[in-house]
């Protein structure tokens, strides 16, 4: 065998991949090497010890030789500059409604401590949005919220068909579902009322908490309340609590958190903080369950107590992250959505 | 609501040491929110919102009650110096001679509290500066003194008043009746107002209507700058029949917003006095008629009994009994104890506590008697403990609706999906653009908008509407929305637990759906779909069948959309997929290319390969014009098969 060829093949190997071709070409199971090793069956007994020697000798020239150029091929490689502050390969992000992200994180608080997310219509008669919550026909109250109605015929009991404007009707399905309390429910779901405007999207989303049980008190609420404002915006957040009034609790209360721009000063470096009221901002409505919201959910007012609230979603958010403009939320625009 | 007032009106009620600061910070914690202190002058202007239920907090006196239980809580002087509200009676007014009014009240039930007197030699001029200085601050137009003075009253005492011009009063006579349908008046802002019926009037003698009662007086009676002899009408009205008319016709005046909460009819007394005494000082008036004062109906004494170990058990906490007396008699409640009342009480119940007049339609059962105690003892010093933890069973119907919506939508997202949220609404256009039938979706009757007039029974004309609008915005678009739809007349509501699905009309049904959508191509949606089945473990037998979906992908002018049905996803799915034991036997491989044609569809090769049992799966290695290369994998659990074996099952297909 000509050592010149296999020399000169491999020399002109230009690629790796080449190289790999010539090295089973000339090693490999079918290659040349194999061949003239199949051929000693036809060498003269005295001669086949020395044909071994020089055919073991040829495999491992071209070994070699197939090596060096293994060598060289890779150094000149390596030779192009590897920039490693180049970006990684894309991956796909892909993004969650900030919403959606609140909603879990909420859930999460709440299951902590035992609550339950429920799920319940968002389509429902007045007798859920309002009679049953200790708010008659023709209450004024019911101007506070303002109703989105449906255009079928009304129910001869339950009266009009409604979009819910609270998640409050969840309070009398879930005393019905339990039948007996304990209650520790969380009810997240979207809202409706007839307001479009920078501040008001005409859907918005609440989360409403109700708990009965023998003796749940003021104390609980605030407990409630408190361990809420720490777990969600943040160790340090305080709560407090405002006289109001609802139709469904008695007594009725407003609650504010302590700022957390501002740590609750209303000051930054002197100046007003722009973000909240003298170092409260509002949460939203709560208090201690109404005799007759129990007694229409078929819990004895005797025997047990319990507290309800039912804060926005969107207000939350706010609250937490600062994203004020809420017609963002629901416009489907990707350059919002894809933020999160 | 919210009112305006002033520190120094307060301050002729009420004695304090309390800055207006102090005020605004302690009412709002524990009574009244007062959302704005502005100084003004030499005074300081409170804006003060007022809850529904606390009409007579609405005034002056109103806040200056408050203020009196209040403030002492954080260590303040304040005293009620007078006290209208509980020493004005109308045998302080003299009354005169010389007029007379006719009154006929056709329905008892229209007004609770009629009461008039009629002034002479009025002189119409300016009111003096103090008060129209303090209209102005409450935001109220100065016109004339007897305006003014009405304006002030209302302001001062949270009864709304009204005053005629006697002489235009037909005959003197006022016959107060309900209206009838179509009947018309011209108010005092110069507007028709047509009547719907059955709204609180007061026609002449000359057969004119002359008041639209409780919302505005007629143009008609009004007080000019020639007026001679003034009526002061001081009235109480049906609070449901002021406020049908007030929403009926749309005249939401002040005096209506009092008006339609329901007015203590006792409140007439002060104001009649006050009023008296404005007139003559500052329009030089002379009452020259008797009192007309008639209250057909004075209610009772309300008084409530109950136990001082009520308040610790539903406020949490210990509140001395010293404390609760002092708390109640400064809101103006009587307190005495009840065993030594002869009343027949519950074991435990020592305490009567008498309702003071302007507070008996709010206070009704012992809880907002706890409210007051509670609120006013501050809810700031009232501890925080979580109440027990106990277990409540999650029902495994909503778990799995809150589980795998998370999961799906943050597989999607991972996939590089942007997740969507819509209104639950859409416009009559997007329906039809969708082609679905308008009459198949529930309507909203007062809709804001004809962008968001009916509810949704589709996720992809929302999905349609995204991608048109970010057309642009970025070159790859894919998005993805879970949410309910609302099925019209829907059978039953599993959650419904009223039960009253069976009769009509019923709640619609609320099916939750998944809606995919992008702007790449068929096989890019279509490897998302397979991708999900995979990610919930649906097994290809129910992804093939009809239930697990086979979502037809419909391709709108290059958008692709999908909608699948969430609970199908919920069932076919699995927590693991079919566990399949490893074994050591040989899997043979398989190449074949297949001309693909209608007949000769993946599907149809897939189909048939399938029923080898030797077959384990497919793959697809190319696919070139219409020719489309397979692998086939060939083993068995049990033994090592031949290359034949396999060869010849590839062969049936």
């Amino acid at each position: 065998m000509d050592s010149k060829k296999y020399e000169s093949e491999i020399n002109s190997a230009k690629t790796l991949a080449e190289l790999g071709e010539l090295e089973i070409k000339y090693l490999g199971r079918n290659g040349e090497i194999n061949k003239l090793l199949s051929e000693i069956k036809n060498i003269p007994n005295e001669e086949k010890r020395e044909y071994g020697q020089k055919v073991n000798l040829l495999k491992t020239s071209m070994y070699r030789y197939i090596e060096a150029k293994k060598k060289e091929l890779q150094n000149q490689k390596s030779e192009v500059f590897f920039d490693k502050t180049l970006p990684g390969k894309a991956y796909p992000k892909g993004s969650l409604h900030i919403v959606s992200f609140a909603i879990e994180e909420i859930t999460k608080v709440f299951e902590k401590i035992g609550f339950i997310r429920v799920s319940y219509p968002e389509v429902d008669w007045e007798y859920g949005a309002f009679e049953s919550l200790n708010m008659p026909a023709n209450h004024p109250a019911r101007d506070d919220v303002e109703t989105s109605f449906i255009d079928v015929p009304a129910h001869p009991k339950l009266g009009k068909m409604v979009l819910t404007p609270h998640t409050s009707n969840g309070q009398n399905r879930e005393m019905k579902r339990v039948d007996k309390p304990p209650i520790r429910m969380i009810n997240i779901s979207k809202c409706y009322r007839p307001n479009w405007d920078t501040t008001h999207t005409p859907m918005f989303h609440q989360f409403e908490g109700l708990c009965v049980d023998r003796d749940i008190n003021i104390v609980n609420l605030k407990g409630t309340l408190d361990y809420f404002a720490e777990k969600y915006f943040g160790v340090g957040t305080k709560t407090r609590l405002r006289p109001h009034h609802f139709q469904f609790t008695e007594p009725s209360f407003e609650v504010d958190i302590s700022c957390n721009v501002c740590g609750g000063t209303s000051k930054i470096n002197g100046n007003k903080c722009k973000v909240c009221k003298s170092g409260w901002l509002e949460l939203g409505g709560t208090g201690m369950v109404h005799p007759n919201v129990l007694k229409e959910g078929g819990i004895n007012p005797e025997k047990y107590s319990g507290w309800a609230f039912g804060f926005g979603i969107e207000r939350v958010i706010m609250m937490k992250y600062g994203l004020d403009d809420i017609r963002n939320y629901y416009s489907g625009d990707i350059r919002f959505m894809e933020q999160f | 609501m919210n009112i305006k007032i002033t520190y120094n009106w307060l301050l002729d009620y009420l004695d304090t040491d309390a800055t207006p600061d102090e005020l605004r910070r302690y009412l709002s914690l524990c009574g009244p929110s007062i959302e704005s202190v502005g100084k003004v002058g030499n005074d300081y202007v409170f804006d003060i919102e007022i809850t529904s239920n606390r009409i007579d907090t609405a005034s002056v006196i109103g806040v200056a009650q408050e203020a009196q239980a209040i403030l002492p809580m954080f260590g303040k002087k304040a005293k009620l110096k007078l006290n209208p509200l509980a020493n004005s009676k109308l045998d302080q007014i003299k009354t005169g001679s010389g007029f007379n009014l006719k009154v006929d009240i056709k329905n008892p039930n229209l007004v609770s509290r009629f009461t008039s007197l009629i002034f002479d030699q009025i002189k119409i001029g300016d009111s003096p500066k103090f008060i129209q200085d303090r209209l102005k601050l409450a935001g109220v137009k100065v016109i004339n003194n007897v305006v003014d003075i009405s304006n002030y009253l209302m302001i001062t005492l949270g009864q709304p008043i009204h005053m005629f011009d006697y002489d235009k009063i037909a005959d003197h006579h006022m016959i107060v009746r309900e209206s009838k349908k179509g009947e018309k008046l011209v108010t005092l802002d110069e507007k028709e107002i047509v009547l719907p019926g059955g709204d609180i009037v007061i026609e002449d003698g000359s057969g004119k209507l002359i008041d639209l009662c409780g919302i505005m007086g007629g143009l008609n009676s009004a007080i000019s700058s020639k007026t001679k002899r003034v009526l002061l009408f001081v009235q109480t009205y049906n609070k449901s029949k002021i406020r049908k008319t007030t929403m009926t016709t749309g005249q939401r005046t002040i005096a209506a917003t009092f008006f339609e909460k329901g007015l203590d009819p006792e409140r007439v007394e002060p104001t009649l006095v006050y009023g008296v005494e404005l007139l003559e000082k500052y329009a030089q008036g002379k009452v020259g008629s008797k009192l007309y004062d008639i209250y057909p109906k004075k209610p009772g004494k309300k008084s409530l009994v109950m136990s001082y170990g009520l308040f610790s058990k539903k406020i949490g906490v210990e509140i001395p009994r010293k404390k609760i007396n002092e708390i109640l008699t400064n809101l103006g409640f009587g307190v005495s104890d009840a065993s030594k009342q002869g009343l027949t009480l519950v074991e435990g119940q020592t305490l009567q506590i008498t309702v003071p007049s302007w507070r008996t339609s709010d206070i009704n059962i012992p809880e907002d008697i706890i409210e007051e105690v509670a609120r006013v003892y501050g809810y700031q010093n009232i501890p925080s403990v979580l109440q027990p933890i106990v277990f409540v069973d999650q029902p495994k119907e909503m778990e799995d609706i809150f589980v795998f919506q998370n999961r799906i939508k943050i597989f999607l997202k991972h996939l590089g999906l942007n997740e969507v949220i819509n209104y639950s609404m859409v416009s009559k256009s997007m329906i039809v653009d969708g082609g679905l039938k308008v009459e198949d979706h529930l309507r909203l009757s007062n809709s804001i908008s004809e962008d968001i007039e009916y509810l949704r029974i589709s996720l992809l004309p929302s999905l349609t509407k995204n991608m048109r609008e970010n057309k642009g915005r970025r070159e790859v678009l894919k998005i993805f929305e879970i949410a309910k739809v609302y099925i019209k007349d829907g059978p039953s509501i599993s959650t419904d637990n009223l039960k009253i699905n069976k009769v009509r009309p019923s709640l619609p049904d609320e099916i939750y759906k998944v809606g995919i959508a992008t702007n790449t191509d068929y096989f890019d949606l279509k490897g998302i779909i397979e991708a999900l089945y995979k990610e919930l473990n649906i097994e290809d037998e129910s992804r093939h069948s009809r239930e697990g979906g086979n979502p037809d992908i419909i391709d709108k002018n290059g958008i692709f959309m999908v909608e699948l049905d969430f609970k199908s996803l919920i069932n076919n799915s699995a927590l693991i997929p079919t566990y399949k034991p490893i074994h050591p036997y040989a899997v043979i491989k398989l190449d074949k290319t297949f001309e693909l044609s209608p007949h000769t569809t993946y599907a149809v090769v897939r189909q048939k390969a399938f029923l080898s049992k030797l077959l384990q799966k497919i793959e697809v290695i190319t696919l070139y014009q219409n020719k489309l290369t397979l692998r086939f994998y060939y083993s068995s659990p049990d033994r090592n098969i031949t290359e034949e074996e396999a060869k010849e099952e590839l062969a049936l297909v």
